[in-house]
């Protein structure tokens, strides 16, 4: 006996493009989730050998201590702050083009604190005492300050896309019947009893504007507190005070970039052409302009003091960043992944959609390169000499391992964005907190194409 | 005829009485060496406590020394009460012997990787002649790596002394970036232990566990039984000196000397001292050298 | 009276062996005949400097002059020598030594002082320990108690850092706390 096929009609072509793949799966989507899910696993074979053979299996030593591992750590809480200028500073500043991009940014946010976490746990040298950081936690310590803050942005960052979804998971809990028990049981409990009633809407834009409020400290709270695991010590390119604004605008950039590149993937392969419209990557490329803008002023500051002192170490690092042995990293990075960004996007066909997805693919590699470069080099130049080690000590060339258990929390990082997309519409169906009607497609006229 | 005879017979007395006479003294040396032998090594007696509360009278060769007993985690975090240790190394012996890494590693139980000690080749300036500076943990006053451990796995004694406690430390090897001086060292692989180690004491940082770190302790099981740190002992030209702030002496195992008069005639400094770390260990500048410098190309390469 | 002749040679050989054997005696253990000096030490204070006086006497009660006296204090792992390096009796027998006035002693600021007495021809080695309080008294820290810094254990963290955190902290989760609560009250919500 079959079971009689459920079948799902949408009332508005707006609810069917939106919430259609929260019911149909694509071979595409599976394909992808396959290899997001192999790439996972060669990474916790290359973890389960760290864990089997000790920290031995990365190339760190003891000058270069820390690795990619803590460069990931910090390029993962950089892009958590997009979560932050979406919900936050945009809509506070009624920037209402970028409503659409909410949700998206919400999700990046909470996948990347949490694949922040999942990689510093990682770095540890003894992860079976990791819950000593909370028995035995000592206040003066900034990775306690650093453990508080991710915990709390995490947190905030969940309650954010939470809220943002709330009438949303309503919708589904109403409109969709072709889905399997379970997920109709997860939207029930997850909406939390929302009918639409005008007291309902009312509690939520309240605790909406306040959470939007909150996150803003937060948000630069958690950046700067990570920048201060550098900045509390003697290394040259860290023992500097310009750390903090540094590191939080360095990851507003990385985070709008990484937004637009979302953005150019969900239209493509969720067919969101009418909602992720060409005005939105020219504003969001106009945005990515501006914040690298002030990412390349506090950069000259980094650098001009130093060079023009070439004070011992410090003298040393800089040598070897602007000439040595990390030149030409440097300069692509500089160059590639700031400058020529930056001149291209000025120019209005550099902002549309395909061009600045590879701009930003561009911007975010160079900000993944940019964190290596901010924590291995420095610790190449301690004040007292390298001598009478082995060669390997001298130069840090990540293992396979490494890279793979890298490459993995970055296959956890979409796998977490994909199963969220999934699970919930990206963009919102209802526009009933900002007492808007449900806005139709917008006619292909407009744009230009 | 007559005279030869007198003078042989008179000859052959002489010699007589004399080889009898070395004979009589040679048993008479001997008697009396074997006699001063014994009595130098009178049965010495020392006197001990019964269980009944009764003081005896014990021969000394009865008596077996106890194994020292390395004091708890939790006990080491308590400093030698009335102590605060510093050190103090002449620049100008060095001669980079690494007897003191020797013995350092030997009691330790490192491998050459993860020395505690390392002596350095410095040069100051261009027109400055090169030289030696041992260099270990400074035990500063205000430490960098204490301020940034998270879970308390280092800490700062009231004698002075900074330790590692490798049960709580979680690897996190913060230490290790704060450190300015670059003075520890961190287990990266399985540590090879040797003997049965079921007391795991933080004062001997013996035995070693993977993921940790690990730095020079000023080997508190020694001070504890009043002895100086293998490092100073083993030194053969004198180079480190230790002891007791409060005493104001430190001593390198032949010569003792006020620790203030040391370091006001010497002009003792403390290492980059405009950091403000407060390090317990100075130096003597390296002039008057007793040794011309050489380098030792297998050891200490410059990197 | 002339003796047999092998009873000389054995008188002269026996005679031979007494020599020696007291030779022996008198230069390589001196034992039986070196003395035992005997030391008393006297302490005098003027005008604020301190003297330590050493008096060396021998058996007989009669000063002994030109003897090496050392003196050392004790430390925690060895002896200070204090004083001049070379310190001799004078003719009375009296060594005069200025003490210094700011060598630390223990808690009570006593100081326990040693004379030595060795590689002396004439004189047995011997060693005299007195005690005086003529150290500066040294404040132990008790190993309990830690002033609250930076690099202290977490219960003696500074007071202010830990007020501004835990303020900070308390305020967000605050707001966090009563966001899901408001949450909770939506839930509620009969229409």
């Amino acid at each position: 006996m079959k079971k009689d096929k459920l079948t799902q009609e949408f009332k508005t072509e707006r609810e069917r493009k939106v919430l259609g793949h929260l019911v149909f799966t694509s071979p595409k989507y599976k394909l992808w989730v396959a290899f997001l899910i192999l790439i996972i696993i060669f990474g916790m074979f290359g973890y389960y050998r760290q864990l089997r053979y000790g920290l031995e299996v990365t190339a760190m030593r003891d000058y270069t201590s820390w690795g990619i591992y803590i460069s990931n750590f910090v390029f993962f809480v950089a892009i958590s702050l997009v979560g932050s200028l979406i919900s936050s500073i945009l809509k506070l500043n009624k920037n209402d083009w970028a409503r659409p991009l909410t949700r998206i940014s919400e999700m990046i946010a909470v996948a990347a604190i949490i694949c922040a976490a999942v990689i510093i746990i990682v770095d540890m040298g003894r992860p079976d005492r990791f819950f000593f950081v909370i028995t035995h936690l000592r206040i003066q310590s900034p990775i306690i300050w650093d453990v508080i803050i991710i915990s709390t942005y995490l947190t905030i960052s969940l309650l954010l896309l939470f809220i943002s979804l709330l009438p949303d998971i309503a919708v589904c809990r109403d409109k969709l019947t072709a889905i399997p028990k379970w997920k109709k049981f997860m939207y029930r409990v997850l909406a939390i009893n929302w009918k639409n009633s005008d007291v309902q809407i009312a509690k939520l834009r309240k605790v909406t504007t306040i959470l939007a409020i909150t996150v803003l400290p937060v948000a630069f709270a958690i950046h700067t507190v990570t920048s201060w695991l550098f900045a509390t010590t003697w290394r040259p390119g860290w023992d500097s005070t310009n750390l903090g604004p540094y590191f939080v605008s360095g990851a507003f950039m990385a985070g709008a970039a990484v937004i637009i590149f979302a953005m150019y993937l969900l239209r493509i392969h969720l067919n969101l052409k009418e909602y992720i419209t060409n005005r939105h990557f020219d504003k969001m490329g106009r945005l990515l302009v501006l914040l690298s803008l002030v990412y390349l002023y506090f950069n000259i500051n980094e650098y001009l003091g130093p060079a023009f002192k070439m004070v011992g170490v410090e003298g040393e690092h800089i040598i070897e960043l602007f000439t040595g042995k990390y030149a030409p990293m440097y300069w692509l990075v500089q160059v590639g992944g700031l400058i020529l960004p930056i001149i291209f996007l000025i120019f209005r066909p550099f902002r549309r959609p395909l061009p600045i997805f590879i701009i930003s693919f561009f911007v975010i590699l160079g900000a993944w390169f940019k964190r290596f470069l901010i924590v291995i080099p420095s610790l190449q130049h301690p004040y007292l000499p390298i001598q009478g080690v082995d060669e390997s000590y001298l130069h840090y060339n990540p293992t396979w391992e490494e890279w793979a258990i890298t490459m993995a929390s970055f296959a956890w990082l979409l796998l977490i964005i994909t199963v969220l997309i999934k699970l919930f519409p990206v963009i919102p169906v209802h526009d009933k907190i900002e007492n808007k009607e449900e806005v139709e497609p917008k006619s292909l006229k407009n744009e230009a194409s | 005829m007559e005279n030869k005879d007198k003078i042989n017979s008179s000859r052959r007395k002489f010699i007589k009485n004399l080889s009898s006479g070395t004979a009589l003294a040679v048993t008479g040396l001997g008697l009396y060496s074997l006699s001063s032998c014994t009595s130098s090594s009178d049965e010495e007696n020392t006197t001990v406590l019964t269980p009944e509360g009764k003081l005896v009278q014990v021969p000394k060769s009865t008596m077996k020394e106890m194994a020292y007993e390395p004091v708890s985690p939790e006990e080491s975090r308590q400093g030698i009460p009335g102590k605060k240790w510093v050190m103090v190394v002449d620049l100008g012996k060095c001669k980079n012997a690494r007897k003191c890494i020797d013995a350092c590693d030997h009691h330790h139980q490192l491998t050459p990787d993860r020395p505690y000690i390392k002596v350095l080749e410095m040069k100051d300036n261009e027109k400055s002649a090169p030289y030696w500076m041992p260099k270990k943990c400074f035990q500063c006053d205000n430490p960098p790596c204490v301020k940034v451990c998270p879970v308390g796995a280092t800490y700062k004694r009231t004698d002075g002394i900074v330790l590692i406690d490798n049960e709580r430390c979680i690897g996190c090897r913060f230490c290790m970036a704060a450190c300015p001086y670059s003075a520890r060292v961190f287990n990266w692989g399985e540590p090879p232990v040797a003997g049965d180690h079921e007391h795991y004491s933080p004062e001997t940082s013996v035995p070693s566990k993977i993921g940790t770190v690990g730095k020079c302790d000023f080997c508190p099981d020694m001070l504890r039984q009043n002895k100086l740190p293998h490092c100073v002992v083993k030194c053969p030209n004198g180079v480190i000196y230790f002891g007791d702030e409060n005493d104001d002496t430190v001593t390198n195992g032949d010569e003792t000397v006020r620790l203030s008069t040391l370091l006001r005639d010497k002009a003792g400094y403390r290492y980059m001292e405009e950091l403000g770390t407060k390090p317990r260990v100075y130096y003597l500048p390296p002039v008057d050298r007793m040794f011309p410098f050489e380098k030792n190309t297998e050891e200490n390469s410059e990197s | 009276m002339k003796l047999p002749k092998y009873i000389n040679t054995t008188i002269s050989r026996l005679s031979i062996l007494l020599i020696i054997v007291y030779l022996n005696s008198s230069f390589m253990y001196g034992q039986d005949s070196m003395e035992d000096a005997s030391i008393t030490v006297t302490f005098s204070e003027e005008d604020g400097v301190k003297t330590l006086i050493a008096a060396a006497t021998d058996q007989e009660g009669l000063p002994i002059e030109d003897l090496e006296l050392y003196f050392y204090v004790k430390r925690t792992f060895s002896l200070l020598p204090i004083g001049d390096p070379f310190n001799s009796t004078d003719e009375n027998g009296i060594i005069e030594m200025e003490f210094a006035n700011d060598l630390p002693g223990d808690t009570e600021g006593n100081l326990e002082i040693v004379i030595k007495l060795f590689e002396s021809d004439l004189y047995n080695d011997m060693t005299v320990e007195v005690t005086k309080d003529w150290g500066i008294p040294i404040i132990i820290e008790d190993p309990k108690s830690e002033k609250r810094s930076l690099w202290s254990a977490a219960a003696n963290a500074p007071l202010t850092l830990i007020v501004l955190i835990t303020s900070m902290i308390a305020a967000v989760w605050y707001i966090i706390c009563y966001i899901i609560f408001t949450l909770f009250k939506i839930s509620r919500i009969k229409d």
